[in-house]
């Protein structure tokens, strides 16, 4: 193992939310300096978000776990924008930055005379990301943006729903992580280029425009044929049958009689594994059904053999039905839910979930950033995030020399500080920040709610040891 | 010309589907030269359409095009000795090579890094794969939809009454690109720092597993098992979801100043903003169905574009419903020059998704995908 890819590269982080730190927090475990601005009356909002057990304590915006997953390693410096003060602090960092990274919408970074031009006046070679919503010009270029609108605008909502349904967004702000992951690597392309040329560069990255290659197969439909595609459910466009299919309720459901919420996924690709599947499954006669010959006739009795397929899974374990299928050289996974996945042997046995110590809240799980292991290195993940302000000092006075006086009075005037500026009083906001989970649970947006999970993970308060 | 980013890197891409070719193609649209090795037939995505008027051919596949521009191609039998001795010439002037078989099948063919590194130890060498190279998982085959399944992601999308859905478009193929693209600039730069090589283990299940939002930190934090639900978060953001309106479909966000005045004006009624579910959001999100009483009516009376430009005037994040006929003709991306329009031979003109990102110094190359074999007597001859 040798040194990080990025040991020496220093970035300032004004991104917030998800997008950004996604792309921040890889150049980060990749061993770059990350310096994460915020401003007191502007702090990233993802410090509202999870907060550990719904803590009442104080400092709660330190205790989130949205943002623990984005911006563990991370320095925090607060420098609220508002005053001129903070501007020319920041463009005094900028001579220590190879990357000035952010996430406004186009005209902000203009407006506080921190546009690419002015930067690159104050460091000539300064590589500048800007990930915003549209991009930095065109007609929607000032739209404001967010993460749940850009998967529609990408295209993917519109081929992802149940057979003539209304399109559907994913789980999650799906172009967020997406365009973080495109904004590092077009950060790492820069610096290649750097490395060769000695120059800097700016990189105008849409959110919209970074997943509609996505969808690139049907855009060559479109452009081909005029077609536009329909929303199949989880069918497949190339192979059949592909599938969700139920399982049978497990133990634990079973006793409680909720649940019954297991499933399993399904690809047969050709006539080999069609015939794999039917002997898995004890029914050869399947195979030998000439109606289920091809995939042609297989697309075309589709629904027929979805019947035959539930038929059999619904008497499965959805586990074990994964493994059998899969000895038998068939594609199939277990539809897992996330706590599930946190306890998924393959994920274990790969270290995918660092163990961070959090401090205040002892060990918790986190998944790493990047899709990736190296032979040569091992990224630099099981950090905590920090807490707001939490190296102002080590920033303001180390860096760039500020006498304890000064930073005295940029603390007294709140253009630095360890917590937020809102009109709202603290017990209020930590209130509203809580989940209201037991709701939740009875809109049926949970499947459940445990108490004891602490034990399960094997994370008690201050057990850094984990399970 | 212009310098591009990657000039001088050699890549040889001996991946087939999706995620290894787009990783490929990426370092290509950065300018490195990209030899793809194939088999006599071909990758297989040559075989998948689709394809103009739907007559299959080689050199058609609109899936094949959109995952190989800006390659060569270079046909070769790998098993034989023959093709091997091409390959070993290949390979020595290689920086980079990208595969994607089932782990354990490169080695057998003394194809793994283990068998490359000695004689080529500044090779960067990323396998990209559904489960990675180790682990009770790697010997399993796998898709788009299994990452999903095994991600959790699948199990959060969709409605709490049906089955878990699969995101269209193979999501965990081109996430897995994407990572596999951001490991092999970070190997160059480690390699231009130590000298060494290295090889890259990408999983795709990981890939997607990483843009896990929050629903392990449910549990993590708060000991709840998130479940799909329309496509709500349950982070404090109600609405946040895709309804119909007159002409088609628009994405309804409040943001953080929707309401409870803008909301109102937007739907022409004022005296909504004294009412409680347009000043309580935790009120709103748990009566959804009387906020939607509202909502949806109003929104089947007006088309897409109107409510958009409406509600963007407002400050209020509304996004359009974008399908692949309008994404070509949206006349924002026009003006961005997002797709390019490529001579791609044997088919014609085609507007491919090649503008990721602009780089002010390093514009992306945008090129037609290769013909089948179409540089084997230039790169081998």
């Amino acid at each position: 193992m040798t040194g990080l890819p990025l040991s020496g590269i220093r970035v300032l982080d004004l991104t917030q939310v998800y997008a950004g730190p996604t792309c921040t927090r890889i150049l980060s475990d990749l061993g770059a300096e990350v310096i994460k601005v915020e401003g007191l009356r502007r702090m990233d909002i993802t410090r509202n978000f999870a907060i550990a057990d719904n803590d009442s304590q104080e400092d709660y915006w330190n205790h989130a776990g949205y943002f623990l997953y984005r911006n563990g390693g991370k320095q925090s410096l607060t420098l609220d924008f508002t005053d001129e003060k903070a501007i020319e602090l920041f463009k005094k960092l900028v001579p220590e930055a190879d990357i000035i990274a952010e996430s406004f919408t186009p005209r902000v970074m203009d407006k506080l005379g921190l546009g690419y031009e002015s930067l690159r006046k104050i460091k000539e070679d300064i590589i500048m990301i800007s990930l915003s919503g549209y991009g930095r010009n065109g007609a929607w270029r000032d739209f404001t943006a967010y993460g749940m609108g850009l998967e529609p605008a990408s295209g993917i909502a519109s081929m992802t729903g149940y057979r003539g349904g209304d399109p559907l967004r994913t789980g999650i702000s799906f172009t967020d992580p997406y365009s973080g992951v495109a904004g590092a690597g077009a950060t790492l392309a820069a610096l290649v280029y750097r490395r060769r040329t000695g120059k800097g560069q700016h990189i105008d990255l849409s959110e919209q425009e970074a997943a509609i290659p996505v969808v690139g197969h049907a855009l060559m439909d479109q452009a081909m044929n005029g077609r536009n595609p329909e929303r199949i459910g989880n069918r497949s466009h190339w192979f059949a049958p592909q599938g969700c299919y139920r399982c049978k309720r497990s133990e634990a459901e079973s006793t409680s009689g909720g649940g019954d919420d297991n499933w399993l996924v399904i690809t047969i690709r050709d006539d080999d594994e069609w015939a794999a599947f039917c002997n898995a499954v004890g029914h050869s006669d399947w195979a030998d059904d000439k109606c289920f010959e091809t995939v042609e006739s297989r697309f075309e009795h589709h629904d027929e053999i979805d019947g035959l397929i539930s038929s059999w899974t619904r008497e499965q374990d959805q586990a074990e039905a994964m493994h059998l299928l899969q000895s038998a050289g068939v594609i199939a996974a277990a539809v897992l839910n996330p706590k599930q996945v946190l306890f998924d042997e393959h994920l274990k046995a790969r270290n995918f979930f660092d163990r961070v110590d959090t401090g205040d809240h002892g060990v918790r799980p986190v998944p790493k950033q990047i899709g990736a292991q190296f032979s040569a290195f091992a990224p630099d993940t099981a950090r905590r995030a920090p807490k707001l302000g939490e190296h102002n000092k080590d920033i303001l006075q180390g860096m760039l020399g500020l006498s304890d006086e000064e930073l005295a009075k940029l603390e007294e005037e709140k253009v630095v500080g360890n917590a937020p500026v809102s009109e709202v009083p603290v017990a209020l906001m930590r209130m509203f920040v809580q989940w209201p989970t037991t709701t939740f649970l009875g809109m049926s947006a949970l499947a459940a709610l445990e108490a004891d999970y602490k034990q399960q993970l094997g994370i008690e308060d201050g057990n850094g040891d984990g399970s | 010309m212009s310098e591009l980013a990657l000039d001088g890197i050699r890549v040889v891409d001996l991946s087939q589907g999706i995620a290894g070719p787009y990783c490929a193609k990426l370092l290509g649209d950065l300018g490195a030269e990209v030899i793809k090795v194939e088999p006599p037939d071909g990758d297989y995505t040559r075989r998948l359409g689709p394809f103009p008027n739907d007559e299959p051919h080689h050199d058609k596949s609109g899936l094949f095009i959109h995952l190989n521009a800006n390659k060569k191609s270079v046909t070769l039998d790998i098993d034989s000795d023959q093709g091997r001795d091409v390959l070993d010439k290949l390979l020595d002037k290689a920086d980079v090579v990208v595969e994607s078989e089932q782990p354990g099948r490169m080695a057998a063919l003394s194809l793994g890094y283990d068998d490359l590194k000695s004689a080529h130890p500044t090779l960067i060498y990323c396998s990209v794969t559904p489960f990675g190279q180790t682990g009770p998982y790697s010997s399993y085959k796998g898709n788009s939809m299994t990452a999903m399944a095994l991600s959790g992601l699948m199990y959060i999308t969709g409605d709490h009454d049906k089955e878990p859905l699969c995101t269209g478009g193979e999501p965990a193929e081109y996430f897995g690109a994407l990572h596999a693209w951001v490991a092999v600039l970070a190997a160059l730069e480690h390699r231009s720092n130590s000298g060494q090589g290295q090889h890259i283990d990408v999983s795709m299940l990981e890939s997607l597993g990483c843009a896990d939002e929050y629903n392990t930190v449910a549990y993590s934090y708060l000991g709840a098992i998130r479940k799909r639900f329309y496509s709500r978060h349950l982070i404090p953001t109600y609405p946040s979801e895709i309804f119909p309106c007159r002409d088609g479909h628009i994405v309804v966000i409040g943001g953080a100043s929707g309401f409870p005045l803008m909301m109102a004006v937007l739907l022409e009624q004022p005296e909504l903003e004294e009412t409680p579910l347009f000043q309580n959001l935790w009120l709103r999100t748990f009566q959804w169905q009387e906020f939607e009483k509202i909502l949806r009516p109003y929104l089947m009376e007006h088309d897409q574009e109107d409510l958009l430009t409406r509600a963007q005037e407002l400050r209020i994040p509304f996004a359009a419903v974008l399908n692949p006929e309008t994404l070509l003709e949206n006349p924002h991306l026009r003006e961005r020059g997002f797709f390019a329009e490529v001579d791609q031979p044997g088919v014609g003109p085609l507007p491919l998704a090649a503008n990721l990102f602009r780089m002010s110094e390093t514009p992306l190359r945008t090129g037609p995908a290769p013909q089948l074999g179409q540089h084997t007597q230039e790169l081998t001859g």
